[in-house]
């Protein structure tokens, strides 16, 4: 059953509240009119039959007789009345069949019922005024009110014939109202019962237009999208993880199984097990890596920033990696064009600038030049690693931040690769940027944004 | 015999540091819950004691703070699978004198609680020396015998900390965290490289050698024979 459903919906009920109050404007409205009418045709008639009165009261008497005789006639919606009575109450002249009863003689219009009319008298509602003539007649003029009756019948089929339509729109406009948040939300529903049921793709249903509905649909898609990316990405750091432990455990599995069966002495038998422990330690460092970036993504410890020099932080690191470039044979230098000052996490910070340094020196080959340096560019302070080495083709920048991805290159060097993905990491927390462009070879730099940290820290 | 008091609910983790520990000649009390490990701490009065933060229904923070407040100074390392930065400063400022994160070496874990049973004294001295070798804190030099080292300020840091704790086996994340204020451990092997530029400068190949490389666990410096 569709219908019961439908009333008992919030729209639905809205729908006939509002058609409520709109029935009881409406008939406050039309009541008012009534009343305004009345009022001024109630009015109106008692000046007519007050200045009728007061004008016959004035004429003579013979006069009086044929004035009071035509007045019925000559109005042609016989709506007047008149009558001249004798000071015993016999009737001299005009339609009115007697003094009305309780008819003060003032010449004041009031309400009287009437007996009255040229063929057959009827009874009628009038305002009337009443007067005594000097002579003692009394002059009695009525003026119809049946016109406001008829008026407010007039007025009461009005109403009915505008306040049922409008009665019914509302019902049916509720009704479809209420209807289409209905089917809306029952596609919704289909939607979302999808995505319970895996399918991540799936979004709810917009129709294009402006309405709350699509608004919210919007809203909640973006969010889908995020989370669907973020699913995504789990899925494929399970399957790197899986596939980088697998290779150090596999070869860890077949080292002892050798060594068990072939080693004759302690010694044999103590280098297969160092091996099987470097590889287990490869492992775990594999491990140790992506802890870390966990640990940095889920970090809000953004209260416990602080002013952090970059300068020093350059100097740090160079201090830090100069042995190792040495030993390597790599040439590394410093450049401070700029010494500004961010808002961050001087250890993160540290980090991330020593993991890139690291990567530069690594990579680049004996004879080659890694360059720290810091500058100024449009109002931005950005730390730059340039090195020489081979640099990181176009189509794989994307990939390399992403984690566990290794190009090529670093296939055959040591290191987890994690290296980049743990600078994205530290770099998204502080609200800067990480871009990868090729110079010699190639060029990280982590673009700081006037006081992108300070704006974070005041959010938290 | 060093009294060692280890707070751990995991059985297989605390056989391997009990069994360890027992090899080395300590004394090892093992405490599964946190009311036993308390209990165990007031009454064995133990020299060190490694607690682990996870514990049923209790932080391991718990205990170190209640005996801190009974004015209990015995040195303690706080073991956990929580690694995140807060988490270790929150373990330190409760009364923790060190913090490992699981998973950790074992060497690392003998190591750190040797280097607490040994915090180095407290030397009002501006000359430190171990054996031929002396470091002059304020004049910033070095010398072994009559020979002069010349060091870069990184190496005199190096020098300095490593002689303040002579003969105790030094890990290369212990020194990455005191030496270089480093909170994580980088690929490249850093260490060995300093190490390895500091040996040189003050080990030469005619004279005995004071550095020592202690296989898969890290360096130490003796005085020589």
């Amino acid at each position: 059953m569709r219908l019961p459903e439908v009333t008992r919906s919030v729209t639905f009920r809205w729908g006939l509240a509002v058609a409520g109050i709109y029935v009881l404007f409406v008939l406050a409205l039309f009541a008012a009119i009534y009343w305004q009418t009345n009022r001024y045709l109630t009015v109106r008639s008692d000046e007519v039959v007050t200045k009728q009165a007061e004008v016959l009261a004035r004429a003579d008497a013979h006069e009086l007789i044929d004035t009071v005789n035509l007045l019925p006639r000559q109005n042609p919606r016989r709506v007047e009345h008149a009558g001249l009575f004798a000071a015993d109450g016999r009737r001299m002249a005009g339609d009115i069949a007697g003094i009305p009863p309780g008819l003060a003689l003032d010449g004041i219009a009031q309400a009287a019922m009437i007996l009255a009319g040229l063929d057959t008298p009827v009874a009628q509602a009038v305002r009337a005024a009443g007067r005594r003539l000097p002579g003692g007649e009394v002059l009695v003029i009525g003026r119809n009110v049946d016109e406001i009756v008829e008026i407010s019948a007039i007025v009461g089929e009005t109403l009915a014939a505008g306040l049922l339509p409008a009665l019914f729109l509302s019902v049916a406009v509720g009704m479809l109202l209420s209807l289409r948040a209905q089917r809306r939300v029952a596609e919704v529903n289909r939607s979302v019962q999808r995505i319970v049921a895996g399918d991540l793709r799936q979004r709810l249903p917009a129709r294009g237009s402006e309405d709350p509905f699509d608004r919210l649909a919007a809203i909640v898609n973006g969010m889908l999208e995020r989370i669907e990316a973020l699913i995504q990405e789990i899925a494929g750091v399970g399957d790197d993880i899986a596939h980088d432990l697998r290779t150090p455990l596999t070869r860890m599995r077949v080292a002892l199984e050798r060594g068990r069966a072939n080693a004759r002495s302690l010694d044999e038998a103590r280098t297969v097990i160092d091996r099987a422990i470097a590889g287990l330690d490869q492992s775990l460092a594999i491990v140790t890596a992506l802890l870390r970036i966990a640990e940095i993504e889920h970090t809000r410890r953004l209260a416990g920033f602080s002013d952090v020099a970059l300068a020093d932080i350059v100097r740090e690191v160079c201090d830090l990696y100069e042995p190792i470039a040495e030993e390597k044979g790599v040439r590394l230098s410093v450049d401070l064009a700029a010494r500004p000052i961010v808002q961050g996490d001087r250890d993160l910070l540290l980090e991330a600038v020593a993991n890139l340094a690291d990567n530069a020196i690594k990579f680049t080959p004996a004879g080659g030049n890694v360059e720290l340096g810091l500058l100024s560019r449009d109002g931005e302070s950005v730390v730059r690693v340039g090195d020489t080495g081979p640099g990181i083709s176009e189509a794989e920048r994307d990939l390399v931040v992403r984690r566990f991805y290794r190009s090529d290159r670093s296939r055959q060097s040591r290191g987890v690769g994690l290296g980049l993905s743990l600078v994205m990491a530290i770099v998204k927390l502080h609200g800067f940027g990480l871009t990868l462009t090729s110079g010699p070879g190639l060029v990280a730099e982590i673009v700081c944004p006037p006081a992108a940290g300070a704006t974070r820290r005041n959010e938290s | 015999m060093p009294k060692l008091l280890l707070i751990e609910d995991d059985r297989e983790t605390a056989d391997e540091i009990v069994a360890e520990f027992t090899d080395l000649g300590f004394d090892v009390t093992w405490a599964a819950t946190g009311i036993e490990g308390l209990d165990q701490a007031r009454a064995g009065k133990p020299d060190a004691m490694i607690v682990d933060r996870l514990l049923p229904g209790m932080d391991g923070l718990t205990i170190v703070e209640a005996l801190r407040k009974e004015q209990m100074r015995t040195p303690v390392l706080v073991l956990s699978a929580l690694g995140a930065v807060d988490d270790r400063v929150r373990g330190l400022r409760a009364g923790g004198d060190d913090y490992l994160t699981k998973p950790f070496e074992l060497v690392e874990l003998i190591a750190r609680v040797d280097a607490l049973l040994r915090r180095p004294v407290d030397n009002r001295d501006t000359k430190l020396r171990v054996g031929p070798l002396e470091l002059d804190l304020i004049e910033r030099t070095a010398k072994r015998g009559d020979r002069s080292v010349e060091l870069l300020p990184r190496e005199f840091r190096l020098l300095e900390y490593m002689m303040q704790r002579k003969d105790q086996v030094l890990t290369r994340a212990m020194l990455l965290e005191e030496v270089w204020k480093y909170k994580f451990v980088p690929q490249t092997n850093l260490v060995d490289v300093h190490m390895g530029r500091l040996r040189r400068k003050i080990d030469e190949p005619n004279e005995p050698p004071m550095i020592h490389n202690v296989r898969g666990v890290g360096f130490v410096l003796r005085a020589p024979a």
